[in-house]
């Protein structure tokens, strides 16, 4: 659970100004805005990147200020745009990664470890190429690996930033319908930014919308609608 | 990270053909020396036999150098390609050696000591590798590209040459010669005397390596995901800065700059074991470096009766043309 309160983000200067707003477990949003809105600010201002200028952040009932780099690292996952693969890094091993904030300080894996990896493996579909090098893979495989990682965290947040960008249309539809069952299945807060407007709606996807220096829930379901507000007309 | 059992036959197979280099490295040279000559050097040391005393207080150290040498330079080469995420990085690229080797020529050229003769060379060597670490670091907040980066390390290597060719022609002749002989590289300079201090040293770097394999596995994905994952980033790159300096510091004090080593060895270490789990990594630097440069000082010691050739020329002309290499795969 995110909760925000009277919440001020930016880099020096405020660009987004939140006062009261609560993402839920189990529930997935799109987060919508123009180019420069803030989208992937907002974003590094959950994962604790970019510090808050005012007010308070709640994650999971604990204020954001009073984690450290571990504990946040076991709150809150992160998966960027793109992610290009590593030479020689294969996919087990890139998923075996996301086990970091739970294993000790040598980094080594137990077996409970290992049965995490090829249980997520299995569930996003990827368990076929575990063994392949992650710079192999297509861009949609990639990025489904790159999900699996997150979710191997095992976070109750997970945050997505433009995840769809580099994929073709089967590949968002895939995309998003494991996003939607991992937030209901594991009870999970997804947030994720795109500029797919029609398959959000298409899928009945809550949006968040970044305009006029605000972030407000909108359930709207007609993209002319949406559209409207996110040009600041509404 | 998991090991698949194939990688490890080649670091076995290096492993084992070691010993044979290194009887090969000893017993090999303008003077031959039988097996009988370099036990008794070990163990009932006779400093009238020649031979013995060959071995013990020359070919051991020299030995002892090469193996430390080629092993600090690729380990330190393979943190900074683990660091800056970036093949080509190394020490010698990213201008480490050359603050080391500023530092020295100050020291040899006018005459300036630190801390009386042997240990203000190392001293001098260890700070400028330091300060340049330190330069390279903050450059890097700056320049996102890796190509720049590149560039600023070429561009300060040149800077401190200039500065070192000022040096020599404002110097003494006595001076000159011993600072141009040191620039040249050599394995022979060290004295057997000196080996405990240098292996000290040497082990803290392999320690410190081996206490950071879990930053340094989850560096390959990119600090913002590493530090999103739980790794204190600034912290892992002190350590990374500081064993960097220490071994190149170390080695460039003794041996004089030598090139490539630390850009080469660590990239084909990664091709070749085929992995990116860096606690394999550290063992593959540390076995084909040393094996690398004992090797090179082989040929070394095979043609000396007609060529003097310094190690830092074997190592450019069999380095540059690598990393030429690898600019290709990298830019294709």
């Amino acid at each position: 659970m995110i909760h925000f309160e009277n919440v001020e983000i930016g880099y020096k200067k405020p660009l987004i100004k939140v006062e009261n707003l609560t993402l839920e477990l189990g529930v997935i949003y799109a987060l919508v805005g123009r180019n420069g809105s803030g989208k992937s600010t907002l974003l590094r201002s959950i994962n604790g990147q970019i510090s808050l200028l005012k007010g308070d952040l709640k994650i999971n009932h604990f204020s954001i200020k009073t984690l450290n780099t571990k504990e946040k690292s076991r709150t809150v996952a992160f998966v960027e745009s793109k992610f290009d693969g590593v030479p020689f890094l294969t996919v087990e091993n890139y998923l075996a990664l996301g086990r970091a904030p739970y294993t000790n300080p040598l980094g080594r894996l137990n077996t409970s470890d290992w049965e995490v990896v090829k249980r997520v493996a299995n569930e996003i579909g990827i368990a076929n190429f575990l063994k392949k090098e992650t710079v192999s893979l297509s861009d949609g495989e990639r990025q489904l690996c790159a999900i699996a990682r997150a979710i191997v965290q095992e976070t109750n947040i997970i945050l997505l930033d433009e995840p769809s960008a580099f994929l073709d249309y089967a590949n968002k539809q895939l995309l998003i319908d494991k996003l939607i069952q991992i937030a209901e299945e594991k009870q999970k807060c997804i947030l994720f930014s795109t500029h797919d407007l029609d398959l959000c709606i298409e899928n009945k996807i809550e949006f968040l919308t970044l305009s006029n220096n605000s972030l407000t829930k909108t359930s709207c379901q007609s993209k002319k609608d949406l559209i409207a507000i996110l040009e600041g007309k509404i | 990270m998991k090991n698949p059992q194939r990688i490890n036959w080649l670091l076995l197979g290096v492993l084992l053909a070691f010993p044979a280099i290194v009887y090969f490295h000893l017993t090999v040279g303008q003077i031959h020396i039988s097996f009988n000559d370099l036990c008794n050097s070990i163990f009932a040391y006779n400093s009238e036999n020649t031979a013995e005393l060959l071995a013990r207080e020359f070919r051991f150290p020299r030995l002892m150098m090469a193996c430390v040498a080629g092993a600090g330079l690729s380990l330190a080469g393979m943190l900074m390609q683990t660091l800056f995420n970036n093949p080509l990085a190394g020490p010698y690229v990213l201008g480490i050696n050359s603050g080391a080797s500023l530092m020295v020529a100050v020291c040899l050229l006018t005459g300036i000591q630190f801390f009386g003769t042997n240990l203000g060379l190392i001293s001098a060597s260890l700070i400028g590798a330091f300060a340049a670490g330190m330069l390279m670091m903050s450059v890097t907040s700056f320049l996102k590209s890796q190509v720049s980066l590149l560039l600023v390390g070429l561009m300060f290597g040149s800077f401190t040459s200039a500065i070192v060719s000022f040096l020599e022609v404002s110097s003494k002749a006595e001076q000159l010669k011993s600072f141009t002989l040191w620039s040249m590289g050599s394995l022979q300079n060290v004295l057997l005397e000196q080996i405990p201090l240098i292996l000290t040293f040497f082990a803290v770097g392999i320690i410190l390596s081996a206490l950071i394999v879990k930053p340094l596995n989850l560096l390959v994905i990119g600090e913002n995901a590493a530090s999103l994952l739980g790794i204190k980033i600034k912290q892992t790159r002190i350590v990374i800065l500081f064993i960097t300096a220490l071994l190149t510091g170390l080695i460039t004090a003794f041996c004089g700059p030598i090139a490539f080593v630390g850009l080469a060895v660590p990239n084909i270490t990664r091709i070749v074991l085929k992995t990116q789990n860096h606690l394999t990594l550290i063992s593959g630097n540390l076995l084909f470096g040393s094996t690398f440069l004992v090797l090179c000082d082989i040929l070394i010691q095979i043609i000396e009766n007609s060529i003097q050739l310094p190690i830092n020329v074997l190592t450019s002309l069999i380095g540059a043309p690598f990393v030429i290499f690898i600019l290709i795969r990298q830019l294709k």
